[in-house]
């Protein structure tokens, strides 16, 4: 990639959900993420854009705002990123401006607000394609003309229609150094306006832009005050001054600044948007449906249950296919290791049994995220939150924390940084909090093992969705009293309206569900050839290790008169109980004897803090090594089924019993186990303090639970 | 010591070298204010094939 001809710099602006980052990867031919909901840009990423004319600038994608008011952590972002305030940034040398063309009012009140920084505008008036079918026609000429010469330019940046015009209005941008036309303010709000910039630039000896002044004026945040380091007590008196000059003007105050641009606005799209017979009843009429009261969430579930139905179904063959391939590769290379045993070990029963266990459910995340992309892509994950809304709006979270929430399913981390999109820092930090509840993908692995060794098998294929679907909802279910008891008694939050824009209804792009899946399946692979690999290395040498010759001596002594196989096998077991993993393990075992772990399953869960998914190639290598390399190639699902207590008052029954099997999957449901996301909570809350609380919290939640759903389990069966 | 045993110690020592300096490198990335890693959020911007 060349860099940027004499470093311009070019910021890519606009409502949430207007196709930003779908254009900024036109632009740039990146491929930055999109989504068909609101906040998916929670940070500021950049890339090369070439304008065609050989001339090239670096394009700035930044979250979506509505106005130009800072209300919360991502929205500063964008003000900052304008105004230059960002370190190591400079002030952008144009804007595009991103509209969604069958909204135009709403989403020029921005661009309205934007043009106050006196920047070159280009206007991209996006999802044109939307527009035409609703029968909308634009005179971009006329608005060009309105809006004071500034570039327009009708897009459909998914479709890739109007790029090129695109590089080239920025060109001509950025040559003519066109502004958009300013809000032309009433004469009693300029001299308001007047008075505040000339009592701050007084009192910190800096020169006050006119969009610094209205943001002084017309917010009650004190972000621009504060950059600008205006004292609370030297500003006091003249804000409060000048805002009554707006009152007695006959406008109030936090109310003016709208209404001003608005009434402008509407005169300036007088005739601009001529309107025809198009399908705009159409998104509204599914929602009726999608969105009923009762049928909402009714189909909801139901969608959820088709959902990972078809993620077991359609992964079964593929699954088999690689079990088979780590089968046949371990047939290929234990054979040669033979006459050096440890090696063997090392290679067939740790590397290849430990990350074979965890590369078999690459088709489930795959497929998983193949739904899960176009869920989001279609728009029903915007509904889904609006649903949830409903259902548990009861335990005070912001209306905002459903989309982290929401997307906490796929991972706990990104979630953690939407939740900068909230603008009250207690209903942020009650989020936060929450979110590492939702049932992450990492959680996926170890269901699916559960449910296809035990559940499937033991009581069709019927329930291993359902319990499936369950085990999502047990984190929801444990999240919202937490949230309530948070939110209520603990941080006091004050409730909030639900503010998620619904996008409309979409045929879902292959290009971009495909690449979710490529890049979900890339780092899956990558993670099981980096960390699951170092991992598995380090769980195989403490299982193996120490090797000491008079336990073999010792058991063929205890069994003379047993078949060599036999003895092979309580030789192999007999070591792995005495490996420095075994001692641990049974060491801490009693501490999850109420669960019904036994140690292996004690080492899995002891071995997962660090990640969770770690728990499938650690119990892939304990019993494989419990096994042996030279036992009958056997996946884990069959050695797991065949695993029996060997001590004890259970000795004999089954360790994987249906009490353990479900104690387990509500263990890794509720458990704090995944060091980035305790690290990422800290980062995100300015401390310890809270990502130590909801470790301790999790994990002691997630010990109790279990242990009561273990213990009513085993009564019952 | 025999080779086997030479080769086994080596992978056992890369693997446990190559977790800590990653681990590391995380708690200094934390520490500048970046990513905590984990997610691969800071690598998905990847040029067009």
């Amino acid at each position: 990639m060349s860099s940027p001809d004499a470093g311009l710099l070019v910021a890519l602006v606009g409502n949430p959900n207007t196709g930003k980052s779908t254009l900024f990867n036109a632009l740039t031919g990146l491929r930055q993420r999109v989504g068909n909901y609101p906040g998916v840009t929670v940070s500021r990423k950049s890339g090369t854009c070439d304008l065609g004319d050989g001339q090239k600038v670096e394009l700035v994608d930044l979250p979506g705002l509505y106005s130009l008011a800072a209300a919360s952590p991502d929205e500063q972002v964008v003000i900052d990123a304008l105004s230059g305030n960002i370190a190591g940034d400079r002030r952008p040398d144009a804007v595009v401006m991103v509209v969604d063309a069958t909204n135009l009012l709403r989403n020029l009140f921005l661009a309205s607000q934007v043009a106050e920084l006196g920047l070159p505008l280009v206007l991209v008036l996006n999802q044109a394609d939307v527009a035409k079918e609703q029968g909308l026609r634009i005179d971009t000429e006329l608005l060009s003309r309105r809006l004071g010469g500034v570039p327009v330019i009708l897009t459909s940046a998914w479709k890739g229609e109007g790029i090129p015009e695109v590089r080239r209005g920025l060109a001509e941008a950025l040559s003519r150094r066109t502004p958009m036309k300013r809000v032309v303010w009433p004469t009693d709000i300029a001299g308001a306006l007047a008075d505040v910039a000339q009592a701050a630039s007084t009192d910190t000896g800096k020169a006050i832009s006119a969009a610094d002044a209205q943001r002084l004026l017309f917010d009650t945040n004190a972000s621009t005050a504060e950059r600008l380091g205006w004292t609370l007590e030297r500003r006091e008196k003249p804000v409060r001054s000048a805002r009554e000059r707006v009152r007695n003007s006959g406008y109030n105050p936090m109310a003016a600044e709208p209404l001003v641009h608005y009434a402008q606005l509407r005169v300036a799209l007088d005739g601009v948007v001529a309107e025809g017979l198009g399908k705009a009843g159409r998104t509204a009429a599914v929602d009726r449906l999608l969105l009923h009261r009762v049928l909402g969430p009714v189909l909801f579930l139901g969608i959820m249950l088709g959902f990972f139905a078809s993620v077991f179904w359609l992964a079964k063959f593929p699954m088999d296919w690689i079990q088979l391939g780590v089968d046949w590769t371990k047939g290929v290379v234990a054979p040669p290791l033979e006459p050096y045993p440890m090696l063997q070990s090392l290679v067939a029963d740790g590397i290849l049994g430990g990350v074979g266990a965890f590369l078999v459910f690459l088709p489930q995340i795959l497929i998983l995220f193949l739904f899960i992309g176009i869920l989001e892509d279609s728009g029903y994950m915007a509904r889904a939150a609006f649903i949830m809304d409903r259902l548990f709006s009861w335990c005070g979270l912001n209306g905002k924390s459903f989309v982290p929430m929401l997307s906490g399913f796929a991972c706990a981390i990104p979630s953690l940084l939407s939740t900068r999109t909230i603008e009250d820092p207690k209903a942020r930090l009650a989020t936060a909090f929450v979110v590492p509840f939702m049932s992450c993908s990492a959680r996926f692995p170890i269901y699916a093992l559960m449910c296809a060794a035990f559940i499937g098998p033991l009581y069709g294929p019927g329930w291993e969705s359902l319990v499936m679907v369950g085990m999502h909802c047990v984190g929801l279910v444990f999240a919202v009293p937490t949230a309530f008891v948070l939110t209520r008694l603990v941080l006091k939050v004050k409730p909030q309206p639900f503010v998620l824009e619904l996008p409309r209804y979409q045929m879902p792009k292959p290009r971009d569900v495909v690449w979710r899946m490529w890049q979900n399946a890339a780092e899956f692979v990558s993670k099981a050839g980096t960390v699951i690999f170092a991992i598995t290395i380090i769980v195989w040498a403490l299982s193996y290790f120490p090797r000491d010759a008079s336990v073999a001596e010792r058991i063929r002594a205890e069994h003379p008169t047993e078949s060599a196989e036999k003895v092979k096998a309580r030789v192999q077991a007999a070591y792995v109980e005495q490996s420095y993993m075994g001692r641990f393990g049974k060491a801490i075992q009693p501490a999850f004897d109420p669960l019904g772990f036994d140690w292996k399953i004690t080492v899995g869960v002891l071995a997962s803090f660090p990640a969770r998914e770690v728990i499938v190639s650690t119990l892939g290598v304990t019993y494989s090594v419990g096994e042996g390399a030279e036992a009958d190639s056997q996946d884990l699902r069959k050695a797991m089924q065949d695993a029996k207590w060997t001590e004890g008052p259970r000795t004999g029954s089954p360790i994987f019993s249906l009490a353990a099997v479900l104690a387990l999957m509500v263990f890794f449901a509720l458990c704090s186990q995944c060091g980035p996301t305790i690290a990422t909570l800290a980062q995100e809350t300015g401390g310890w303090k809270w990502a130590a609380g909801s470790f301790v919290y999790m994990t002691t939640l997630a010990w109790i639970v279990s242990m009561a759903v273990y213990q009513f389990v085993i009564r019952l069966t | 010591m025999n080779l086997e045993a030479v080769i086994v110690g080596a992978v056992i020592g890369v693997a446990v070298g190559w977790l800590a300096r990653r681990w590391l490198a995380a708690a200094r990335r934390r520490k500048e204010g970046g990513c905590a890693g984990g997610c691969g959020c800071t690598d998905k911007l990847k040029p067009k094939r």
